[in-house]
């Protein structure tokens, strides 16, 4: 028997695409989103692909309230992100507003349309990407850690408006991730010398952060909301 | 089949996280309380699971020491542990004795200092481990009467992450579990039927979620950080508590 949906944006790579294997492997039906296929027609089982840019808060909604007509929804993962880096004096406003609106506007919409949803449904489960970064900072990653700071100021609030009505709002922050995003702006042998710095000797896989991910939609965690899983492999403890 | 150690076992969250693990490990049930520790070893392997009982007073290094030797003479190898065992007495701060004091930093810190020791040794040898600590919502927020006991919990989250940078080279992941109002023994202690209703229905009240949690609650989560789904977190607590503190 199905789980229900989880809608998914960024489903065509990285942790997204991970964390759709890894909760289709579980029950659950998939409605994905992202810019571009990817690698979406890897996975199998009972899965959905909508083109979109998070940035279309309206055609995100519509595809999220289509599906609802059909199927119990059983939550939302935000994954789409991206990060650009810059030097903070170099950083212009359209790179500004662009990790803005991809990073934090993009989940704040897809929250609204999910949120009338659940709640009509009593119950559901909403997980937030932000990063390590949001509370560590990052040098030439200003503009990105203060999206991924916004996302724990969402996801908190979320959870305090919504904790009476069956839904749990939580954040997954992923430390260093073998993921294509790093890559934009490191090579493999930056990434991976980056292993040296965690405690555990190695950088995140995708996989790591799926199974979070499944954790906070499941009944396992039905007491937890507002909180952040960070999964740094014991990098940046305070 | 592997073989789980949980302190404070015979009741509350020790006793639901030592139920839902039994369905994937062999558990030791550690606790003062050695009756009640027989008793739910009993009800394990009633429901067809492996336990063993054990007495230990956490805050006595030698009890600690004949207690991991008993249980490692019956069971053999531990792979994981829980340090759970606590108490919490609820006093105005001009009133702790120096004895309230000790009793409840030697239970919390010491606890799982005694503990750990104990074991992390042949977590090493086998390159391989995972543990788990008690903390508290209050080992973030301090609570008022309870000055101790959020001082002791403090210190078992900043001990628990200095054991898990210490020992990650080990691949042993240690992480706490801070819980916030449940429903065990421990919260009920000394209330009344009424009391204990109107304090659960008020106290719940005060929690986003609008109520307490179940020992189940956590024990879900300790069973998370316990496998090998929480194999990249370490050094980290993960707050079972309704959305009361976000952090």
């Amino acid at each position: 028997m199905s789980k229900g949906t989880v809608v998914l944006t960024g489903i065509g790579s990285g942790i997204g695409f991970e964390t759709a294997r890894c909760l289709l492997s579980e029950g659950y039906r998939i409605l994905g989103f992202d810019i571009a296929r990817g690698r979406f027609d890897e996975l199998s089982g009972d899965c959905t692909f909508v083109e979109l840019d998070v940035r279309d808060f309206q055609r995100q909604k519509e595809a999220i309230e289509s599906e609802a007509r059909s199927h119990i929804m059983t939550g939302l993962v935000a994954c789409a992100g991206i990060i650009q880096r810059r030097p903070y004096l170099e950083l212009d406003e359209e790179t500004f507003d662009r990790h803005l609106d991809i990073n934090l506007k993009g989940p704040f919409f897809a929250c609204q349309a999910m949120l009338p949803i659940l709640r009509a449904q009593g119950k559901g489960s909403i997980v937030l990407f932000a990063s390590s970064i949001a509370r560590t900072g990052s040098a030439t990653g200003a503009h990105y850690a203060a999206t991924k700071g916004g996302i724990l100021g969402l996801a908190r609030t979320l959870a305090l408006e919504t904790a009476r009505d069956g839904i749990r709002v939580n954040v997954v922050s992923p430390g260093v991730t073998d993921t294509p995003q790093p890559r934009g702006h490191a090579t493999d042998e930056e990434l991976y010398a980056k292993a040296a710095k965690v405690p555990l000797g190695r950088i995140g896989q995708p996989q790591d952060m799926a199974q979070a991910v499944t954790f906070l939609l499941s009944d396992d965690s039905s007491y937890i909301t507002g909180q952040d899983l960070r999964i740094t492999g014991g990098a940046g403890l305070f | 089949m592997k073989t789980v150690l949980i302190t404070g076992a015979a009741s509350g969250i020790g006793l639901a996280t030592a139920k839902r693990l039994s369905a994937t490990m062999q558990v030791v049930i550690a606790d003062r309380n050695i009756a009640g520790a027989r008793e739910a070893a009993q009800a394990i392997k009633a429901q067809g699971g492996k336990a063993v009982a054990v007495e230990v007073d956490v805050a006595s290094k030698a009890a600690v020491t004949a207690m991991v030797k008993e249980a490692t003479d019956m069971v053999g190898d531990i792979h994981a542990l829980f340090c759970n065992a606590g108490i919490s007495p609820k006093l105005p701060f001009e009133e702790w004795s120096e004895a309230d004091w000790d009793s409840v930093i030697h239970t919390h810190i010491k606890g799982v200092f005694f503990c750990t020791q104990a074991i992390l040794p042949q977590m090493c040898a086998r390159h391989s481990g995972a543990i788990v600590t008690t903390g508290s919502d209050y080992s973030i927020t301090g609570h008022p009467q309870g000055s101790g006991y959020a001082a002791a919990k403090a210190g078992i989250y900043a001990l628990t992450k200095s054991l898990a940078l210490e020992f990650a080279p080990f691949n042993i992941r240690c992480n706490s579990v801070g819980p916030g109002p449940i429903e065990t023994p421990l919260l009920r202690k000394g209330k009344s039927d009424a009391d204990w209703a109107h304090h659960k229905a008020k106290r719940g009240e005060r929690v986003p979620m609008g109520r307490l949690g179940q020992p189940e609650e956590v024990a879900s989560v300790v069973d998370f950080l316990l496998s090998e789904r929480a194999s990249y977190i370490t050094g980290q607590i993960i707050h079972p508590n309704g959305g009361s503190v976000m952090w």
